[in-house]
């Protein structure tokens, strides 16, 4: 028997749609604000150009700058999640899998991390990376990115790596596996899930990031994306148009990134470790 | 040789002692099995002589050599696990050769060595499958190949029949046999099921609390127990241990009968009682009878038995196989 159209139904349709609506919206009206020009964007921000311009978006791709920008972002964020799964999985593997004295005292001590607002610990942070000479260089983003990062990556990790059956380091062991083999032979390729998880994640937040790089970078040349969206805004007037060009080339990447992502964030990957 | 010795074992977690003060040796190429109810330490044991767990007192020695503080790979054992643990990413193949490869073996002898486990095994069609595609008996196999690959003195299992099905436990249990007749190794056999304690082992130690109750040939164990709790343990149905004023007529504090040493009778016997529930399996009967005089007493009665629920009956234990246990536990007679 097929089932009727119901009200429910119909309900869970405008829903979603609504849903969809609110977030296909914004992108819309970027995407296409960067084919009208500056006027045409105040009287109708959200309809279809009227002219489809294409010399905005063809200015911003064809120029050197934005190319620079984005490989400063690019360069970042890449480094602060290659980072962050190397040092997070590594001390997550250490707190899941060993037993040692002051584990509990220092999970907890990396936990409260967690609750530390970067914006609060902006001033001390560039006076440590001003002391540490990384002022004007991709380290001084990467480095504070990856600490505070940490703190939220390694929770998950342990998580993930403790619902490990244990049986499986004890044959391991048995076999004459060492810890570390360990890490790279199962702990690595059994958690693609959770590494494509929180590298998404970082990936994303690193990529939108505009506070640290605004405070560590002063040459135009080292610039990150989110700075040099700042361009065409100069003291008394905005080129929206532009902007919105600009943003919408660089959201292509990260879309990239998490599609190619979103292939391994798929559990059940351990299946068949243990009885099924 | 491969004698696995242990000599005053001590084992604590924390503040709770699992394990007090054992000594044990497994002569080699015995299958000796470790049984007990859950939580008696007999896993623990276990781990301790595959490495996997330290020991907190003691020493442990496997064909001569001192390995207290060896690392697992360096005692030559090898240990198959409950939940077989199979590496999941890897094929039956690599899962099997694992261990060969990190002791830096060469490629050949490798492959030289599954080969030779798979076709013991009969796992040959499966090297390329991963362990997800395989059915239980089948894992049970891999980890059992894993193994017998790096050709171990004393092998190790940890209730490896426990996650299988009935039918597929009996198959495997005489599987095993087989392989411990076909590679003369010494193995330990953990399990908490008595059935498969008596059906395997050369050597059965039965454990409680920590503490080892009694070591022996399973005919010794069914035959003469050492204390109520060995009395109990071993056998099916088992042993009826009467308490009161029939043991205290022999001057002892248990009177031990295993159910199928009672004679039943319609009209004269010791004890008078009535059959309370009878289960008929074919090859026996299983009779509970509750009796004034020893409360409820089962028994087991050869074939098929025309009695049912209802019926006044006399029992009659068979003196030569009464056991009598003192009140500290020992034993007076069996």
């Amino acid at each position: 028997m097929s089932r009727m159209f119901t009200w429910a139904d119909a309900a869970r349709i405008i829903v979603l749609l609504a849903v969809s609506f609110l977030i296909l919206m914004p992108i819309a009206a970027a995407v296409l604000g960067g084919f009208k020009t500056n006027g045409e964007l105040r009287v109708s921000p959200f309809g279809l150009p009227e002219v489809w311009h294409l010399q905005f978006y063809g200015e911003i791709l064809g120029g050197r700058r934005f190319w620079v920008y984005l490989g400063n972002s690019f360069f970042i964020s890449i480094m602060t999640v290659g980072l962050t799964l190397v040092l997070g999985s590594m001390c997550a593997f250490a707190f899941a899998q060993t037993r040692f004295f002051g584990s509990r005292f220092l999970f907890g001590y990396l936990l409260l991390g967690l609750m530390f607002p970067v914006a609060a610990a902006i001033m001390p942070l560039f006076l440590t990376v001003r002391d540490l000479g990384l002022l004007d260089t991709a380290w001084g983003v990467i480095l504070p990115q990856v600490a505070f990062g940490l703190a939220f990556s390694i929770m998950f990790f342990r998580t993930f790596f403790k619902e490990m059956p244990s049986e499986l380091f004890d044959a391991a062991r048995v076999d004459g596996c060492s810890y570390i083999r360990f890490y790279f032979t199962f702990t690595l390729p059994l958690s693609t899930p959770i590494l494509a998880t929180i590298a998404v994640f970082v990936f994303v937040q690193s990529w939108n990031n505009y506070l640290l790089p605004l405070i560590m970078l002063n040459d135009r040349e080292g610039y990150t994306w989110t700075l040099g969206a700042m361009d065409f805004r100069g003291e008394y007037a905005a080129e929206w148009n532009r902007t919105l060009a600009f943003v919408s080339a660089t959201l292509a990447p990260a879309v990239v990134f998490f599609l190619a992502a979103q292939k391994y964030i798929v559990s059940g990957l351990t299946g068949g470790a243990v009885k099924g | 040789m491969a004698e696995v010795r242990m000599t005053n074992i001590n084992k604590s977690f924390g503040a709770v002692e699992v394990i007090p003060d054992l000594s044990l040796t497994i002569p080699d190429g015995s299958f000796s099995v470790l049984v007990g109810p859950s939580g008696c330490g007999k896993s623990t044991l276990l781990r301790m002589i595959a490495g996997l767990e330290d020991v907190s007192a003691g020493e442990i020695h496997i064909a001569g050599e001192d390995v207290t503080g060896a690392k697992p790979s360096d005692r030559g054992i090898a240990m198959v696990f409950q939940s077989y643990a199979l590496y999941p990413h890897m094929s039956v193949r690599q899962n099997i050769g694992f261990g060969l490869k990190l002791a830096k073996t060469p490629k050949d002898e490798i492959n030289r060595r599954v080969g030779e486990a798979a076709e013991i095994l009969q796992l040959g069609p499966l090297l390329d499958r991963k362990p997800r595609q395989l059915s239980g008996g089948q894992r049970q196999r891999v980890a059992i190949g894993r193994s017998i690959v790096r050709k171990p003195k004393v092998f190790l299992f940890d209730e490896p029949l426990s996650n299988l099905d009935a039918a597929l436990r009996t198959q495997m249990r005489v599987e095993l046999a087989e392989l411990h007749a076909k590679l003369n190794a010494t193995m330990i056999y953990v399990t908490h099921d008595q059935v498969e304690a008596m059906t395997m082992a050369d050597q059965i130690v039965i454990m409680k609390d920590g503490i080892i109750q009694q070591v022996g040939r399973p005919m010794e164990l069914y035959n003469a127990p050492q204390n109520p709790f060995v009395a109990g343990f071993i056998g099916s149905p088992r042993m009826n241990l009467i308490e009161g004023r029939i043991a205290e007529a022999r001057k002892s504090k248990i009177l031990g009968i295993r159910p199928e040493h009672i004679d039943v009778s319609p009209d004269a016997g010791e004890w008078e009682g009535r059959l309370r529930y009878v289960e008929h399996l074919g090859s026996d009967t299983v009779a509970y009878v509750d009796s004034e005089a020893a409360g409820r007493i089962t028994v087991r009665l050869p074939g098929e038995v025309a009695i049912s629920t209802g019926d006044a009956v006399f029992l009659t234990p068979r003196a030569n196989n009464i056991h009598l246990f003192r009140a500290d536990g020992t034993v007076e007679r069996a």
